[in-house]
């Protein structure tokens, strides 16, 4: 039984840095632009297929380089083309542009590549398990977990280091104050949906690897995001991080006593969460009223 | 312009609201119109076509489309052409299903109504469809219930009931694999009579349950449920998820390498699944309820010839559900003499469906008591490619209906005509 519990918490930590993966993309557009970015699950499908039809010519290790880039640029394209005309205005109107972006995005993919479920390999260095009794550690989910730490890190690096990473964090707290110092506002945001959509596109790669890829692949992936940033508190990322490795790791345990509330629970997390504190683990006071 | 404005203002309640919506978007789903030709014979096809089950609901579409098609080239239904309307019940919304197989019957008047892939839609639709008199074909709802407790007069059935499908693969597994069975269960009506139904079979041939899970509609991540599996320490792991969540659970069986120290398996397996699953995943024993490549039998070459001409791809199990739930309306309507649902419905009890509609090594027909197509189920195991394209089943046992099907006494369906 304490074996159960071990591997479970351990393998809840794995799911979870999946989630919060998908969380941070999500978190970062919300907290610069107020954008509650539904399209989200949308975008890491299209990452998933374009890894997928690039495969054959580039690779596995190609595709997850290239498609998280493309999703990118198409995030941009979005967001110039549609979401930058609705900043400022009822959070609803993003919201409704971007629902429906989810419905163009899930049905596009159905069209160019089918309804049914492709088969997507990853390298079989990856998929195998690193020792028999753990084996729930593959190649591939350590290699998963390692890759959310890098992108983990390097978002931070990105935002306390770079010019563009402190505009990004200073316009979350006041962009009024920064777009009067000069800063253009529009650029910034529209780099930041795209390395939000980048986050997307390379979750989705990742997710591919060891799910089935069809078109649903991305509202099914989306709820745990959207929970972990409630649970780890609106505003902050590391928070972001910990509600989702927190739901991961609940989801897991839940598995040995109740396993068909694997995803009550997190909901269960979030109901407590907002009734103990409202703002979030780690949320800012002042975004949560 | 105060600071949240300029942020866009985004609240928690906007976001928990927002959460609420993305649940929301899983289940609603836009819809079909067809045009509509007067002086026609309606069938009415109220079938998932987008979320979950869509990938399934179209290839039963295509195999409905196909049966129109010669249908309509052999004279139609009593002398009227055949149309299909088509609509999408959305892969799990009860309310949306109901409320369209309302109005297939009540605005666009059909004659005939089939549906759903879903069980709990299929038995919703059955109500409505026996309140309103309507001969309903159910293509590929395997719940028993619907052909069991909740049957009716007017509702038959083409897929096998789960209980068929046990007992079917039941012998082999224990044969092959091991006594000691660990359950992965989707938490809904077909999974729950399903599992119900392979415990059954399994207690009598002497083998036990070791563990069982119910993993909620949907699930991504297995991992969870696999580590519990294997801490059980069975002779065989019973994969009864369906299409995406099967390619998911396999995938990651097998990455973990389960299937090197245990036996995979489950009852229903289907092609679509298995297209979808990368070559080393395709793996266990399971049941087909029909499959393409049957070199032996009469015009099954000729019906993959001409599903593939339409859709690229072979026939599924789905494409021949769609297609001889679609014939059975034309061959009702031919033997009652009128397009009567009480006539039409006496009309198929008993009927043997023809070999080129049949295409099983034995004529499935509709069994009397209770409505149930009885007809051959294919055992075998998953192959990661075989002689052609496409042939991913390696069929080792072809079971009879008869010998699969619990007697019409056991199935708790008791028919009420109307006075």
């Amino acid at each position: 039984m304490t074996q159960l519990i071990v591997f479970n918490i351990f393998n809840g930590l794995i799911v979870g840095a999946f989630y919060a993966l998908m969380a941070l993309g999500l978190s970062l557009i919300l907290n610069l632009s107020g954008v509650i970015n539904f399209a989200h699950g949308g975008f890491l499908a299209i990452g998933a297929y374009i890894a997928y039809t690039l495969m054959p010519y580039i690779g596995f290790w190609g595709g997850l380089i290239v498609a998280p880039f493309l999703t990118a640029i198409l995030g941009l394209i979005v967001e110039r083309l549609l979401i930058r005309r609705l900043y400022g205005r009822d959070p609803l109107y993003s919201l409704l542009l971007t629902f429906g972006l989810a419905y163009i995005f899930e049905d596009v993919t159905r069209l160019i590549w089918g309804a049914q479920s492709v088969p997507f390999q990853v390298p079989a260095i990856l998929t195998t398990p690193l020792s028999t009794d753990l084996f729930f550690l593959t190649g591939y989910r350590l290699f998963m977990v390692a890759l959310v730490a890098v992108a983990v890190a390097a978002l931070f690096v990105i935002l306390r280091k770079t010019r563009l990473g402190m505009r990004i964090r200073a316009g979350t707290h006041d962009l009024e104050t920064v777009s009067a110092l000069g800063v253009n506002v529009r650029v910034l945001r529209n780099l930041n949906f795209g390395l939000g959509i980048y986050l997307a596109g390379l979750a989705g790669v990742l997710a591919a690897g060891q799910l089935g890829l069809q078109p649903t692949i991305g509202t099914s992936l989306i709820m745990p995001s959207f929970v972990a940033i409630i649970v780890g508190g609106l505003g902050s990322l590391t928070g972001t991080l910990l509600g989702g490795l927190l739901i991961g790791v609940a989801s897991g345990i839940a598995t040995i006593y109740v396993p068909s509330a694997t995803e009550a629970i997190m909901y269960v997390i979030m109901g407590l969460v907002l009734l103990v504190r409202p703002r979030g683990l780690l949320g800012e006071e002042g975004r949560l009223h | 312009m105060s600071r949240a404005s300029v942020a866009g203002g985004i609240r928690r309640r906007t976001l928990i609201k927002t959460a609420a919506a993305a649940g929301i978007l899983q289940v609603s789903s836009p819809f079909i119109l067809k045009a509509r030709a007067a002086d026609t014979v309606k069938i009415g096809l109220c079938n998932p076509l987008t979320g979950t089950y869509a990938a399934v609901g179209k290839n039963e579409l295509a195999g409905c489309k196909l049966a129109i098609e010669q249908i309509n080239a052999k004279g139609g239904i009593l002398g009227k052409q055949a149309e299909l309307l088509v609509e999408d019940s959305t892969s799990g919304d009860a309310g949306t299903a109901v409320q369209k197989a309302r109005k297939l019957i009540d605005r666009d008047g059909i004659s005939f109504l089939l549906g759903n892939i879903n069980s709990a839609l299929a038995l919703a639709q059955a109500q409505v469809s026996n309140e309103k008199g309507i001969l309903h074909i159910v293509p590929g709802g395997h719940t028993d219930a619907i052909t069991g407790a909740t049957c009716h007069w007017n509702v038959f059935r083409v897929c096998n009931t789960t209980q068929m499908e046990a007992n079917a693969v039941a012998g082999q597994l224990i044969s092959s694999a091991g006594k000691k069975w660990y359950y992965i269960t989707p938490d809904y009506a077909f999974g729950h009579t399903l599992q119900a139904g392979l415990e059954k079979a399994c207690t009598k041939l002497g083998g036990e349950k070791v563990g069982a899970d119910l993993t909620p509609l949907g699930t991504t991540d297995f991992s969870s449920y696999l580590i519990k599996a294997q801490a059980a320490n069975p002779d065989i792991i019973i994969f009864l998820v369906q299409g995406d969540d099967m390619i998911n659970a396999l995938k990651q069986a097998v990455q973990f390498g389960l299937n090197q120290k245990v036996h995979l398996a489950g009852a229903q397996q289907e092609l679509e699944p298995l297209e979808g699953l990368p070559p080393e995943a395709r793996i266990g024993t399971w049941v087909f309820e029909w499959y393409w490549n049957q070199p032996n039998v009469p015009h099954v070459a000729e019906f993959v010839d001409a599903i593939k001409k339409e859709t690229g791809r072979v026939p599924t199990a789905r494409t021949w559900f769609g297609f001889t739930s679609t014939w059975s309306c034309a061959l009702a309507a031919q033997a009652a003499g009128a397009l009567d649902a009480v006539k039409m419905a006496k009309a198929l009890e008993g009927m043997k469906l023809p070999p080129e509609i049949g295409l099983m090594p034995d004529q499935p027909f509709f069994r009397a008591e209770d409505h149930q197509l009885i007809g051959d189920l294919y055992v075998g195991t998953a192959q990661a490619q075989g002689t052609a394209e496409d042939d991913l089943f390696k069929v080792t046992q072809v079971v009879k209906g008869t010998d699969a099907a619990p007697p019409p006494a056991e199935t708790g369906c008791k028919l009420t005509w109307p006075a």
